[in-house]
């Protein structure tokens, strides 16, 4: 025979609790008692109570109290149960129930009944709890009982979101579980007492854990009743009302009193075994916290830690409180713990969330299944079609198809350039780019090095740029040639890819992003880049769109965009200084035009535009002091590889000149369409700003085009990139609004054909041009090494080969040290006084005057001359000529020299690096810094997107949507019911 | 202007106005096309000189340094003169065979042999006549004596198998050198070979017959230790050829390579020939009676057709019924020319569609003939210096010079042995057209001197040679040469550093 007591406790929850008492009250089981108890609520939920209990029931305690504390001071009040309550069961002795509630906590009519049957059924069943739902949706599964891993963290076994179907319902409706939450527990009277009930040092958070686990060790079983159901808000999970239990954070607080449970509860061994394993996973945790920029959690994590290790004292009374069949009840214990697995498993999927962009989610206000809840999977459709097969979803996306479509004709555009004769030594360079030899190492070494033997020595520091190419060839299994080939070959599909992801948010419509994607990726500039090998502007132009994409958060106001933005700034700077004048400009001006209205702006713009500055900084210093190099980008510098004579259609066609430029007309298409979007009027803004920068960039491009540095011609790549990217924008925008000419009919509908037509000229005009001219030019993948194999193999360390080259009747030469020289030796610069010394000895040799020219070329460590084919006769003739040089070898490949003495090694002079050394350690320092700012990390919405537009929003709403996706953590990083503090 | 906005047009006008400007601007500022200006070679003077005679025993030895930056000189006024470094010293040097080949080459070196002689004064002629017998003789000029050290080796024998005037300039040692003349069938044909320099030279010498290239094992891989020379008979490697042309080539190390020709009627050394190309000029061809015989290689590996044209004193033009002829691949071809430029003087123009090389066998008059070469010869853009040079009542030099493409004016200066140095005398050549020139050395200033052969600025290639005669009661002795290049002055070609030189 049962008789069960009701206990709601409340706390400011008028919201829920009308239901919860008409829920309790309409029990098919009915209740023996009722007792309300207020803790203190302000939002008349004590009215409520009485209206529903009658006053005499309803037990009013100050603010501050605990759930724990209310339950005690009913059951202090409370009499027991009269031995006889209903005649007719003679032989039945009272077994009194406590039935425990929260405000918000509403139970199935059946619930009861339900828990009761088990409790029949099972006679050494003391603790019962229902299967808790959500409160809104009422068909999400919330817990079935909760675990606790060795670590202390809460199990609920579930998966985020998962809809109840009865697949976790036990056999014959009831689980063994560890514990189940006080939100619906019942339990027996006379258990509460032998226990003393809820651990009043646990105010909050474990103490249904603890208060189970005691039961368990006691030989008692705690049972999840499938059949009874509650449905549970978690108001103070949630934060849909305030804790005020505690002074300490909750967060904190929860992660202390998980670990002061784990320690008092666990048997000795067990005990030491967990104190390491927390030691250890907290300092972890820790770590990754401050790695996604958390560090209030990693400060509550350590704290946490420290106040429980801190309080031997207190560890040991509670441990000496359980010390009862603690060993023995604990076999029984260990089997409902969370499996050794978990623990490793979450960390994985921290790890993977973190890099997924949601941050390691295992924080206060998060409670499993209901802190994204409401989200939908609607606006990443695009990605993720829940059942659709990977195939399917892969090669229906546009953007996916768009990519191999412009890989298929990247391949066949480039048929000349990808094959190159391996064994051969055959290497890809040509035009601005240098031979590609070495890998990540030499690279590194390259940026890393205070002194360089390459050419004829050389003090100065490796351009930045070195870093990053030593970084992707890194990535490219250490492997520059993987690295350069694809970044510059692979140009095309990139940039493609790049513009096609990047406006996602600013181009709703799909079929012109699209048409963006494609017409942007074939644009003469990237052709152009790829056949005079300018691996800088191929760089630049993929990364603008993200420029672009990252540029509209930024003047948002978003930080880490700013930081991202910055970082890519810099790379991109690094290989073309111009586009850092380009972005500024631009950035400039939309802090003017933006920074009033938007909070944050200004901030951002400056993190933005400073974080490259700071990266760079002694390079661009340099760089200052001789202004011309802006103009410049990476590699070598052939006059032949731009044209100082543009004509001025060519420049407002956006066409950069120089080699693999196809005629002028190719872009008229674009231009026309995005004239065309001048005439609409409703999306004038966009169109507007973006033919500013049109204007802008064709303006810089003018200007720049005319300008030539030491003698070289500057190649307008990159402010017509921009030009393009501008133009791009304003015809792609509007674009949807073809559909609606289309839907008219007549002659609107006929006009949306012809647009459409004209603007899918371009890229398919490029497309064909391309193809059909080949993407060949002065790049080339069949450059012969340039250093000869004798040489190679004869020349000690440090020695070097002077090559020589005739060239239009000048005489180019490099020294070669063991090997080709690398990209970025070529910018090293020697001592001039070296320098005026070498070259003039040089171009006596090549005179053949005689003299003591050989000498002097040997004094600086040269071993080997090497004229590669064709052998100009004059200059083999005066080589010959020399008595001090002895011929090698003479073929079709070229001629070899040898020094008939060669000189002693010239002594390197021990260069003082510290300077350099500390720099390089402030770079790594910077670097890492701005990569964790810019890193995804757990984001504030409140304070990140206070003022977001539109897009930021969209942004806010995927990361959301993306930390729906990332799974398990959430649910098991659960926290215990802030609910029940004064619930 | 809000109206401007607001107006559908409004938008577009603005941008086509702006699009107008930045056109107007690009179309204005562009610059106008600049002419490529090639980049100039700057003339530098010659700082070190070494030349090997191959065989001196026994003849007279003329060394010269033209003087340095004086007189009216147009190359010298806004250069510095050449030498301008102070003093400088010619050595003459025994070859030396041993394993003291750096002391050999620069003739400086301790416990090298004692030189031959020391010359320290640039502008005058020296000559010695050396006793028969001994090796090579290396001339080492370096600092002022340098620049345009020329040095000659001349035999004269009146009587028996070496009867003749025969005279070679002392060759450069290199890589290449070609040479064409009669094969070893019939004369004695002797190559000599010496190494000056310090690394072994590894050499190859080709045989191109009449019947095509003769391959033979022997004439490759023959090894000069430093300091080491040789003589071979070609009759050794291929007894067989009648005409030859012959390759001295090294696949390490220099040469210094000449070859000797005896003949039944009379003795000379073959001049080096101009390297394979598809235009080769044949210069200084004497106008004195005898025979003429034109002897084409072409070293490839196609047959080919040479064009021939004679430059006369009367014009450029094909000789009637000698226009061209075939060349098979890889072998010498002949053309008796004797009837068509026989008893004037001449050069001759030779082309094709493959690399070719030529040479001319000049013969004498007389009861005993002597016979003289001469070979293809670039033109003398910087200048040319001959060394010997004689004039008595016997004995004739004569300077033939050719301009065949555009008219060419030189000055030519004599260098006696001693007295003063006359004044210098100006020729010019019409285009097409070939001149003789006699020369003589102002009187009391000895029979011996030398030329030096400057063309002035403004004129075309000019291609010359040197003829050297000397009647006797039974013929007369001929020696030939065509003016080589001097070694004034060198191209210092403009030189940058730059990292493209690994590319293509």
């Amino acid at each position: 025979m049962h008789s069960v007591t009701a206990i709601v406790v409340a706390h400011d929850g008028a919201r829920w609790l009308k239901e919860t008492l008409a829920a309790v009250l309409r029990q098919t089981r009915p209740l023996d008692r009722v007792v309300g108890v207020d803790n203190g609520s302000r939002d008349g939920s004590g009215r409520i109570l009485v209206e529903v209990f009658g006053a005499g029931s309803v037990l009013s305690l100050p603010r501050s109290t605990g759930f724990g504390e209310a339950v005690h001071e009913v059951l202090r009040r409370l009499p027991a149960a009269p031995a006889q309550t209903q005649a007719g069961h003679p032989q039945g002795q009272v077994r009194e129930w406590l039935w425990l509630l929260h405000d918000d906590c509403a139970p199935d009519a059946k619930a009861l009944q339900a828990m009761l049957a088990a409790a029949d059924q099972d006679p050494k069943a003391a603790i019962l709890g229902p299967k808790l739902r959500d409160w809104l949706d009422r068909r999400v599964l919330l817990e079935i009982g909760v675990t606790v891993s060795r670590s202390g963290r809460r199990d609920t076994g579930l998966e985020p979101r998962e809809y109840d179907q009865g697949q976790h319902d036990g056999a014959h409706g009831v689980r063994d579980v560890l514990s189940v939450s006080t939100a619906g527990m019942l339990i027996r009277r006379d258990v509460w007492e032998e226990l003393s009930g809820l651990d009043p040092e646990l105010p909050l958070f474990r103490d249904d854990l603890d208060l189970c686990w005691r039961a368990r060790t006691a030989g008692h079983r705690v049972l999840n009743v499938s059949g009874a159901v509650a449905w549970h808000a978690e108001a103070s999970a949630r934060r849909r009302r305030r804790v005020a239990t505690s002074d300490e954070h909750p967060r904190r607080l929860d992660r202390r009193n998980a670990l002061f449970v784990i320690m008092v509860n666990l048997p000795f061994w067990a005990l030491l075994r967990s104190i390491m394993r927390n030691v250890c996973g907290s300092l972890v945790r820790t770590l990754l916290f401050l790695l996604a920029k958390q560090p209030a959690n990693a400060l509550d994590e350590v704290v946490a830690l420290g106040s429980v290790i801190r309080h031997p004292l207190r560890l040991y009374r509670a441990r000496k409180a359980r010390r009862k069949g603690r060993k023995q009840g604990y076999p029984a214990v260990r089997r409902l713990f969370t499996p050794p697995g978990g623990a490793f498993r979450r960390l994985t999927d921290m790890v993977q969330s973190f890099l997924a962009g949601s941050g390691p989610v295992e924080s206060a206000g998060r409670h499993h299944a209901g802190a994204a809840g409401g989200e939908t999977d609607q606006d990443d459709g695009e990605e993720l079609l829940a059942d659709a097969g990977m195939l399917q979803r892969v090669f229906g996306n546009p953007g996916v198809l768009l990519c191999l479509v412009l890989t298929a004709v990247t391949l066949v555009a480039e048929r000349s350039l990808l094959v190159g004769d391996l064994s051969a030594g055959d290497l890809l360079g040509g035009g601005a780019l240098t031979p590609v030899v070495g890998g990540a190492g030499d690279l590194w070494r390259l940026y890393a090095e205070g002194h360089h033997a390459a050419g004829l020595g050389s003090d100065t520091w490796a351009p930045p740029y070195v870093a990053v190419l030593a970084a992707l060839s890194a990535v490219a299994f250490g492997k520059t040639w993987l690295a350069v080939g694809v970044l510059l070959l692979g140009c095309v599909p990139l940039a493609g890819f790049a513009a096609y992801v990047a406006t996602k948010r600013m181009i709703p419509y799909r079929p012109a992003r699209v048409w963006l994607a494609a017409t942007y990726a074939l644009l003469p500039v990237a052709t152009g880049a790829i056949a005079s090998g300018r691996l800088g502007t191929a760089i630049v132009f993929v990364l603008l769109p993200v420029y672009a994409a990252l540029g509209t958060r930024v003047v948002a106001g978003s930080r880490r965009a700013a930081w991202g933005f910055g970082l890519l700034l810099a790379v991109g700077t690094a290989f073309v200084p111009l586009v850092y004048i380009l972005v500024a400009v631009l950035g400039a001006l939309a802090a003017v035009s933006f920074g009033g209205i938007r909070r944050g702006t200004r901030t951002s713009l400056v993190i933005g535009l400073g974080t490259p500055i700071l990266l760079l900084f002694p390079w661009l210093a340099e760089l200052v002091r001789e202004p011309g190099r802006i103009l410049l980008e990476v590699g070598l510098r052939d006059p032949a590889l731009a044209d100082p004579r543009l004509p001025a259609e060519s420049l407002l066609m956006l066409s950069p000149g120089g080699p693999g430029v196809p005629p002028f007309w190719v872009t008229a298409g674009l231009v026309a369409v995005a004239l065309a979007a001048l005439l609409l009027r409703r999306d004038q803004m966009v169109v507007v700003i973006g033919w500013g920068v049109v204007l802008f960039g064709v303006l810089v491009a003018i200007v720049v085009s005319r300008v030539t540095v030491d003698g070289v011609p500057v190649w307008p790549g990159a402010p017509m990139a921009l030009a393009a990217t501008g133009l791009l924008l304003a015809a792609a925008h509007p674009a949807y609004r073809i559909t609606e000419f289309r839907a008219a009919g007549g002659l609107r509908r006929l006009g949306a054909l012809l647009i459409a037509a004209v603007a899918f000229a371009t890229p398919v005009a490029a497309a064909s041009l391309w193809v059909k001219s080949g993407a060949g030019g002065p790049l080339r993948h069949d450059v012969p090494d340039p250093m000869p194999v004798l040489a190679a193999v004869g020349s000690a360390d440090g020695q070097g080969t002077l090559l020589l080259r005739q060239q239009d009747g000048r005489v180019a030469y490099t020294v070669l040290h063991g090997r080709a020289p690398l990209i970025g030796e070529g910018d090293l610069e020697p001592p001039d006084d070296d320098h005026r010394r070498f070259t003039d000895a040089v171009a006596g040799l090549t005179s053949g005057r005689g003299g003591a020219d050989v000498q002097t070329v040997a004094s600086f460590g040269v071993r080997f001359i090497t004229v590669p084919a064709p052998v100009d006769p004059a200059l083999r003739r005066a080589l010959d000529s020399e008595p001090a040089l002895v011929r090698m070898s003479l073929s079709q490949a070229g001629g070899l020299w040898r020094m008939a003495h060669p000189a002693a090694l010239p002594t390197p002079r021990a260069a003082d690096d510290s300077r350099h050394r500390a720099w390089l350690w402030a770079q790594g320092g910077m670097l890492a810094l701005v990569l964790i700012l810019a890193s995804p990390g757990r984001t504030n919405r409140e304070e990140e997107y206070g003022g977001a537009d539109v897009p930021v929003e969209e942004s806010a709403r995927k990361d959301r949507a993306k930390r729906n996706r990332a799974k398990a953590d959430r649910a098991k990083a659960d926290r215990a019911k802030a609910d029940r503090v004064r619930a | 202007m809000k109206g401007l906005i607001e107006n559908r047009f409004g938008l577009l006008a603005l941008v086509l106005v702006a699009l107008a400007a930045l056109y107007g601007a690009a179309y204005v500022g562009r610059p106008a096309p600049v002419v490529q200006r090639q980049p100039q070679a700057v003339k530098a003077p010659v700082e070190a000189v070494s030349v090997v005679c191959p065989a001196p025993g026994g003849t007279r030895i003329s060394v010269v340094t033209p003087p340095h930056s004086e007189g009216p000189d147009a190359e010298g006024s806004d250069d510095k003169g050449p030498g301008g470094k102070g003093t400088g010293s010619a050595t003459l040097t025994r070859v030396h065979a041993s394993a003291e080949a750096a002391g050999a080459k620069t003739g400086k070196g301790g416990g090298s042999p004692k030189p031959e002689a020391v010359i320290d004064r640039p502008g005058v002629l020296w000559q010695r006549e050396m006793p028969a017998g001994g090796g090579p003789i290396t001339v080492a000029a370096s600092g002022s004596m340098a620049p345009g050290l020329e040095s000659a080796q001349t035999a004269r024998d009146t009587s028996g198998t070496q009867r003749g005037l025969a005279g070679v300039r002392c060759v450069e040692p290199g890589a290449d050198a070609w040479f064409v003349g009669p094969g070893p069938a019939g004369a004695d044909v002797r190559l000599y070979l010496a190494n000056a320099d310090a690394a072994p030279a590894d050499v190859s010498v080709m045989i191109y017959s009449g019947e095509g290239p003769v391959l033979s094992d022997r004439g490759n891989g023959v090894i000069l230790q430093p300091g080491e020379h040789k003589a071979i008979e070609l009759r050794d490697l291929a007894p067989s050829p009648l005409v030859m042309a012959l390759r001295v080539s090294t696949g390490n190390g220099r040469v210094a390579a000449a070859v000797k020709v005896v003949l039944r009627k009379g003795v000379d050394w073959l001049p080096v020939a101009a390297a394979p190309s598809t235009t080769v000029v044949v210069p200084g061809i004497p106008g004195i009676a005898g025979r003429r015989e034109l002897y084409v290689t072409a070293p490839g590996e196609e047959d080919t057709v040479v064009q021939v044209k004679a430059v006369l004193k009367d014009g450029f033009y094909a000789l009637k019924n000698k226009e061209d002829v075939d060349v098979p691949a890889g072998s010498t071809a002949t053309m008796d020319l004797t009837t068509g430029i026989g008893g004037q003087p001449a050069a001759l123009v030779l082309t094709s569609d493959v690399p070719i090389v030529a040479g001319m066998v000049i013969t004498g008059t007389g009861a005993v003939q002597d016979v003289a070469f001469t070979a293809g010869a670039q033109p003398i853009d910087l200048g040319s210096v001959v060394a010997d040079g004689r004039s008595s009542r016997k004995q004739t030099s004569r300077l033939v010079l050719s301009a065949p493409f555009a008219a060419g004016a030189v000055q030519i200066r004599i260098l006696p042995q001693k007295g003063t140095v006359p004044k210098p005398m100006e020729v010019t050549v019409p285009a097409g057209r070939t001149r003789e020139v006699k020369l003589k050395p102002p009187a009391g200033s000895g029979s011996a001197f030398a030329v030096v052969v400057q063309p002035q600025p403004g004129s075309g290639p000019v291609y010359g040679g040197r003829v050297l005669d000397e009647s006797t009661r039974d013929g007369l002795l001929i020696t030939a040469q065509p003016l080589a290049l001097a070694r004034i002055w060198t191209l210092v070609p403009p030189t940058t550093d730059s990292p493209a030189a690994v590319l293509p």
